[in-house]
C-alpha cells in the first residue's frame, strides 16, 4: 500500500464525524428554531445542494458544462405543477414523473448536443433550454404560458390511514429537502468512487484518451447527464410544489441556468462538498440581498444614513442586485478562484504544508475528485489537444492528435 | 404573396444589422478564440449611449455614431485589457463564464441606474415608410441597412489595406507564427475586442430607434450573434455577412407565418442544425 | 501465425492519400517497428488499426476479426491499445487514477482495478509515485505512466507511437528495457519509432513507410542495406 493510500484512510474518520453531526444538527432544527424565515433559507439552500449536485456530476466529474440546466429543472418544475393543479395528483407521485419526464429529454438532448465539444456545447445546451423556455411560454393550454401556474393547495400527505403532514408549515418541507439534499451528496459520493466516476473524470480529462482506453464517451456523457436530469428536475419539482407559483422565466430562464452553474463554481467544481458550500454562500447572500437585510445592516451601522441619496438607493435597488452580484461572483470566481472556494483553501493549506517539496500536490483523502497543483502555471489544466479549442465543434472525424501525418 | 415579399425585403434590411454584431463577434473569435457571451450586453449598452445621447444632446441617432463607435472601442478594449486577458489560456467553458459574469454585470448594473422601464427612442422618422417596388419599408430599416453597408465596405478595406488589419488577420490565422513576425498579439486582441465591441455597440444604436430599449434586450442578440457566426463560419467576417441576412430573413418569413411567439424558436432550431449538419459554417472549411 | 494482418489499406484526406495500398502483417508474439520520414503515414495508420479513421480502402484483421469501422473503445476491448505520440496524461487524476482507468477496461470492479493498477505501475517502476497528481511528472514518467496505463487494459496487441521522443539517453534506455520486457511477457507490439539504434535493437522486422506507401519490408539487417530506404531516408545509421 502507498503512502497516499495510507494517509487516506485515517482522514476518513475525521470527515465520517463531522458529517454525522452536521446530519442530527440538522434533524434537529426545526425542533429548536422558530424563524419560518431560516426555514425557509434552509430550504433554498436544500434544493440549491441538489441542483449543485446533480449539475457537478456532469459539469465537474465529467466535463461538459451545461449552462442550460434550467431546461431539466423546468421540466422537472411544470410536470409535477401541471400534474398536481390539473389533474389533481399529488406531489409525490408528481415529481417521480417529472423525473422521468426529464430523462426522456436528457436523452433526447445527450443525443443532439454531445456531438459537439467545448465551447460548443455549452452553446448548444443554452440554445435548447431557450427552446424549452419559449415552448413553454407559447403552450399556453398545456403551461399556462407566460401567467404560470399557481397551485391552490397541496393534499394531505396520509399513510395508511394516519395523517402525516397537511404541508400548511415550512417543516416537511425543510425535512423533504433535507433528505433529498442528502441522497444527491451521497449519490453524487458514490458516483466518484465507483467505476461510473472514473470514466466520467476520464472523459473530462482528456476524451480521446479516454476511448482509446475502452470507454465509450456517449454513454458515459449520456449517464452522467441522465443521472444529473433526474436529480434536477426532483429539484424542480420540489421547488414548484414549495414556492407554489412557477413561470417560464423563473424556472427555464438562462438566469436559472446560471444559478445552477454559480452554486456548483463557487463552491468546487468536481468536488463533493463544493455544491454544498456553494449552495450554502449564494443563498443567504442572495436572501440578504432580497430582503434589504444587507441594507438594514448598513444603515444600523451607522454607515450609511436611511435618508441619504445613497441610503435610499440603496434600499430601493439592492434588493433586486442579487443578479448582479452572481455577475460579480462568476467574474471574481472564475479570474481569482476557478477552483471554487474550497479548492482555494485547500490550495492554501498544501502550499503552507508542502513548502518546499517541489513536485506535485499530494491527493488529501479519498473523497477528492480533484487534486491540488502546486505547480505555478495556471489553475485550469491547459488544453493540450484539439479538444479544447475547436475552430470546428465537431467531435468524431477529426484526428485526435494534431500531427497525425507522422 | 405580397406577406412574403414584405418579410423578406424586412428580413433583409434588419439582416444588415445583425450581420453587424456577427462580425464583431467573429473578430473576437476569430483572434482571441474566447465566445463573448457578453455581445448582446455589449449591443445593450450601445443602445443606452445612444439613447441617452439623444434624449440629452438631441442629436440624432444615426449621427451620434461617430460617439458611439470610438466610445464602444475604448470600452470594449478595457474589457479585454482587464477582464479577458486573463482567461485567453484558460478552459473555454470558464472563458464563456467569465464573459456571462461581465455580461451580467452590464446588463444589471444598467437595470439598477436606469430602471428595467421600457425606454423607446422617437425620431421624426421613426415610423415612417418608403415604398419601392410596391413594398412598404421602414425609413430607419433602410438608413440602418445603408450605413451597415457602408461600415462593411470600410471595415472589409480596413483588414485587407491596412497594416493593422493585417495583422488582425494574421493573429486569427496563426497566434504563434503572428508573434514571430513581431506582432504585438495581445495589442491585437484588445484592438480585436475593441472593434467587436464598436461593431456591436453601432448595431445597438442602429435599431434603438426601432426597438424597445431594456436592460435585458442584450441576451436575445447574443444569441442571435452566435447563431450568426456559427452559420457563416466562426472567424470569417463575410460568412457573418451572409449568417446575418439569412438569419434575418429565416425570422422575418418565420414570423410572418407562424407568428412571433414562435420567432425565436427558428433560430436556435437552426443553430442546433447548424451545430450538428455543418458545423463548420457557410465559409468554414468542411471535415474531410 | 499473425495477430494482425494490414490488407491493402488506404486512407484519404480528400485528394491526398494518407496511407496507400499498405500491406503487412503482424506475426504473434513479435515487435514489428514502424519507421519512414516525417509525413510517411505512421501515426494515420495507427489511427486506421485503433479506429480512429475508418480505411478508405483495405481491411484491418485483428485475430482474425475485421476491425473496419470500429470505434477506438471496442477495440481496445478487443485487445488492442495504443500509446500517444503526444503522451497524453489523465492530469488531474493521481497516477494511479490514471492506471486504474486503463484496468476499467476489464473490470467493472474499482478495488480489483486498483489490484492490476498497482502491478502495472510497478512493471514501469512508478509504484512510488502513485499519489502523485499525473499532471507533475516529468515527461520522461507521463510516458512509463501511459504504458502502464495501458497494459492495464490487458492487450494482445500494443501499439506504441514514439515513445521515446523527447526523452533523453538514460529514459530511452528504460523505454527499450520495458518494451522487451512487455515482448517477453507475450505482448506482440507494433512501434513507431525516430531513434533508429532503438528500431535495430527492439524489432524481429521493419516495415518502412515513405509519402504514405510501403516502401520496404524485412529484418533489421536487410532494410538497413536496402538502397532504396537508405536514398528515402539520407541518414539511416547502422
Amino acid at each position: 500500500m502507498t503512502p497516499a493510500a495510507d494517509a487516506g484512510k485515517g482522514t476518513h474518520y475525521v470527515p465520517l464525524a463531522l458529517i454525522t453531526l452536521s446530519i442530527g444538527v440538522l434533524l434537529m432544527v426545526p425542533l429548536f428554531v422558530e424563524s419560518t424565515y431560516l426555514l425557509h433559507m434552509m430550504i433554498l439552500i436544500f434544493i440549491n445542494v441538489i441542483i449543485g449536485s446533480a449539475w457537478n456530476i456532469l459539469g465537474g466529474y465529467t466535463g461538459q458544462y451545461s449552462v442550460g440546466h434550467a431546461a431539466y429543472f423546468g421540466v422537472g418544475a411544470y410536470t409535477t405543477m401541471i400534474l398536481l393543479q390539473y389533474r389533481q395528483i399529488a406531489p409525490w407521485y408528481g415529481i417521480w414523473a417529472g423525473a422521468v419526464v426529464a430523462l426522456m429529454t436528457a436523452l433526447i438532448i445527450g443525443s443532439i448536443c454531445f456531438r459537439l465539444r467545448g465551447s460548443y456545447f455549452v452553446l448548444a445546451s443554452i440554445a435548447v433550454a431557450e427552446i424549452f423556455r419559449v415552448s413553454a411560454l407559447n403552450l399556453k393550454a398545456i403551461t399556462n404560458g407566460a401567467e404560470g401556474i399557481l397551485i391552490t393547495e397541496i393534499p394531505p400527505l396520509t399513510i395508511g390511514g394516519t395523517l402525516i403532514t397537511d404541508w400548511e408549515s415550512k417543516i416537511p418541507f425543510y425535512y423533504t429537502g433535507l433528505i433529498f439534499a442528502l441522497v444527491s451528496i451521497t449519490v453524487s459520493w458514490l458516483v466518484l468512487r465507483s467505476k461510473l466516476g472514473y470514466c466520467f473524470q476520464a472523459i473530462r480529462e482528456d476524451q480521446d484518451a479516454a476511448h482509446s482506453l475502452g470507454i465509450n464517451p456517449t454513454l458515459y456523457k449520456n449517464a452522467a447527464l441522465a443521472i444529473s436530469a433526474i436529480f434536477t428536475a426532483l429539484a424542480g419539482g420540489l421547488y414548484g410544489a414549495y414556492v407554489g407559483f412557477i413561470d417560464p422565466s423563473t424556472v427555464l430562464g438562462l438566469e436559472k441556468s446560471i444559478q445552477i452553474v454559480v452554486v456548483c463554481i463557487i463552491g468546487g467544481v468536481g468536488t463533493i462538498f463544493g455544491p454544498v458550500l456553494g449552495a450554502a454562500l449564494l443563498v443567504p447572500l442572495s436572501e440578504a440581498l432580497r430582503s434589504n437585510v444587507i441594507t438594514d445592516l448598513l444603515i444600523k451601522a451607522g454607515l450609511v444614513r436611511a435618508e441619504s441619496p445613497v441610503g435610499v438607493f440603496l434600499k430601493e435597488n439592492l434588493a433586486h442586485a442579487h443578479v448582479l452580484i452572481y455577475g460579480i461572483l462568476v467574474v471574481i470566481v472564475i479570474l481569482f478562484m476557478p477552483e471554487g472556494v474550497l479548492g482555494f483553501f485547500r490550495k492554501m493549506a498544501t502550499r503552507r504544508g508542502s513548502r518546499g517539496s517541489g513536485v506535485g500536490g499530494r491527493r488529501k483523502g479519498k473523497d477528492l475528485a480533484v487534486t491540488s497543483d502546486s505547480e505555478p502555471s495556471t489553475h485550469d489544466p491547459k488544453p493540450a489537444t484539439l479538444d479544447s479549442h475547436p475552430a470546428t465543434p465537431n467531435s468524431d472525424p477529426r484526428p485526435p492528435t494534431p500531427d497525425s501525418r507522422g | 404573396m405580397a406577406i412574403f415579399e414584405q418579410a423578406l425585403v424586412s428580413g433583409i434590411l434588419i439582416g444588415g444589422v445583425y450581420a453587424l454584431i456577427g462580425i464583431g463577434l467573429t473578430i473576437i473569435f476569430g483572434v482571441m478564440r474566447v465566445i463573448n457571451f457578453a455581445h448582446g450586453d455589449l449591443l445593450m449598452v450601445g443602445m443606452y449611449l445612444t439613447y441617452y445621447i439623444f434624449t440629452i444632446l438631441h442629436i440624432d441617432p444615426f449621427l451620434s455614431i461617430a460617439i458611439t463607435i470610438p466610445l464602444m472601442f475604448l470600452f470594449g478594449a478595457f474589457l479585454q485589457k482587464f477582464f479577458i486577458n486573463r482567461v485567453l489560456n484558460a478552459l473555454p467553458q470558464n472563458q464563456i463564464l467569465l464573459t456571462i459574469g461581465l455580461g451580467l454585470i452590464m446588463s444589471n448594473t444598467v437595470m439598477l441606474a436606469f430602471t428595467s422601464d421600457y425606454k423607446i427612442l422617437t425620431t421624426k422618422y421613426s415610423s415612417s415608410s418608403v415604398t419601392i417596388l410596391g413594398i412598404s419599408i421602414s425609413s430607419p430599416l433602410v438608413i440602418s441597412f445603408a450605413i451597415t453597408v457602408a461600415i462593411s465596405l470600410a471595415l472589409t478595406w480596413f483588414l485587407r489595406e491596412t497594416n493593422t488589419g493585417q495583422a488582425i488577420r494574421a493573429t486569427a490565422q496563426d497566434r504563434e507564427a503572428a508573434t514571430l513576425m513581431g506582432i504585438n498579439v495581445k495589442r491585437m486582441s484588445i484592438i480585436a475586442f475593441g472593434l467587436g465591441s464598436a461593431l456591436a455597440g453601432t448595431a445597438g444604436a442602429l435599431i434603438a430607434p426601432t426597438y424597445y430599449i431594456f436592460p435585458q434586450v442584450g441576451s436575445i442578440f447574443t444569441l442571435k450573434a452566435f447563431v450568426i457566426t456559427v452559420l457563416g463560419g466562426l472567424g470569417s467576417v463575410s460568412g457573418a455577412m451572409i449568417g446575418g441576412v439569412l438569419i434575418g430573413v429565416a425570422e422575418s418569413v418565420g414570423g410572418a407565418y407562424l407568428g412571433s411567439g414562435w420567432k425565436e424558436v427558428i433560430t436556435f432550431v437552426l443553430f442546433l442544425l447548424v451545430l450538428l449538419l455543418k458545423p463548420s459554417g457557410l465559409r468554414g472549411k468542411s471535415q474531410t | 501465425m499473425a495477430i494482425l494482418e494490414i490488407n491493402h489499406v488506404s486512407r484519404y484526406f480528400g485528394g491526398l492519400a494518407a496511407n496507400w495500398d499498405v500491406s503487412f502483417e503482424v506475426p504473434e508474439g513479435t515487435i514489428v517497428g514502424l519507421i519512414g520520414p516525417n509525413g510517411a503515414g505512421k501515426t494515420t495508420l495507427f489511427n486506421c488499426i485503433t479506429g480512429y479513421y475508418r480505411p478508405s480502402k483495405g481491411e484491418i484483421v485483428f485475430q482474425g476479426r475485421r476491425m473496419n469501422g470500429l470505434k477506438p473503445d471496442k477495440v481496445c476491448k478487443l485487445g488492442m491499445a495504443r500509446t500517444w505520440q503526444k503522451v497524453r496524461p489523465l492530469t488531474n487524476l493521481s497516477v494511479l487514477d490514471n492506471a486504474v482507468v486503463g484496468a476499467l477496461c476489464r473490470t467493472n470492479s474499482v478495488r480489483e482495478a486498483r489490484e492490476i493498477a498497482h502491478e502495472q505501475l510497478r512493471v514501469v517502476h512508478l509504484d512510488g509515485r502513485a499519489g502523485l497528481r499525473a499532471g507533475a511528472l516529468p515527461i520522461g514518467e507521463r510516458k512509463r505512466l501511459e504504458l502502464a496505463r495501458v497494459l492495464a487494459t490487458k492487450p494482445r496487441l500494443l501499439l506504441i507511437d514514439e515513445a521515446m521522443g523527447g526523452l533523453n539517453a538514460a529514459e530511452s534506455e528504460e523505454i527499450i528495457r520495458l518494451i522487451l520486457e512487455i515482448k517477453d511477457q507475450g505482448l506482440t507490439q507494433i512501434v513507431i519509432e525516430h531513434d533508429m539504434k532503438a528500431i535495430m535493437r527492439l524489432s524481429d522486422r521493419i516495415v518502412v513507410l515513405n509519402s504514405g506507401e510501403k516502401l520496404a519490408e524485412g529484418t533489421p539487417q536487410e532494410i538497413v542495406a536496402n538502397p532504396q530506404v537508405i536514398e528515402a531516408y539520407l541518414g539511416v545509421e547502422q
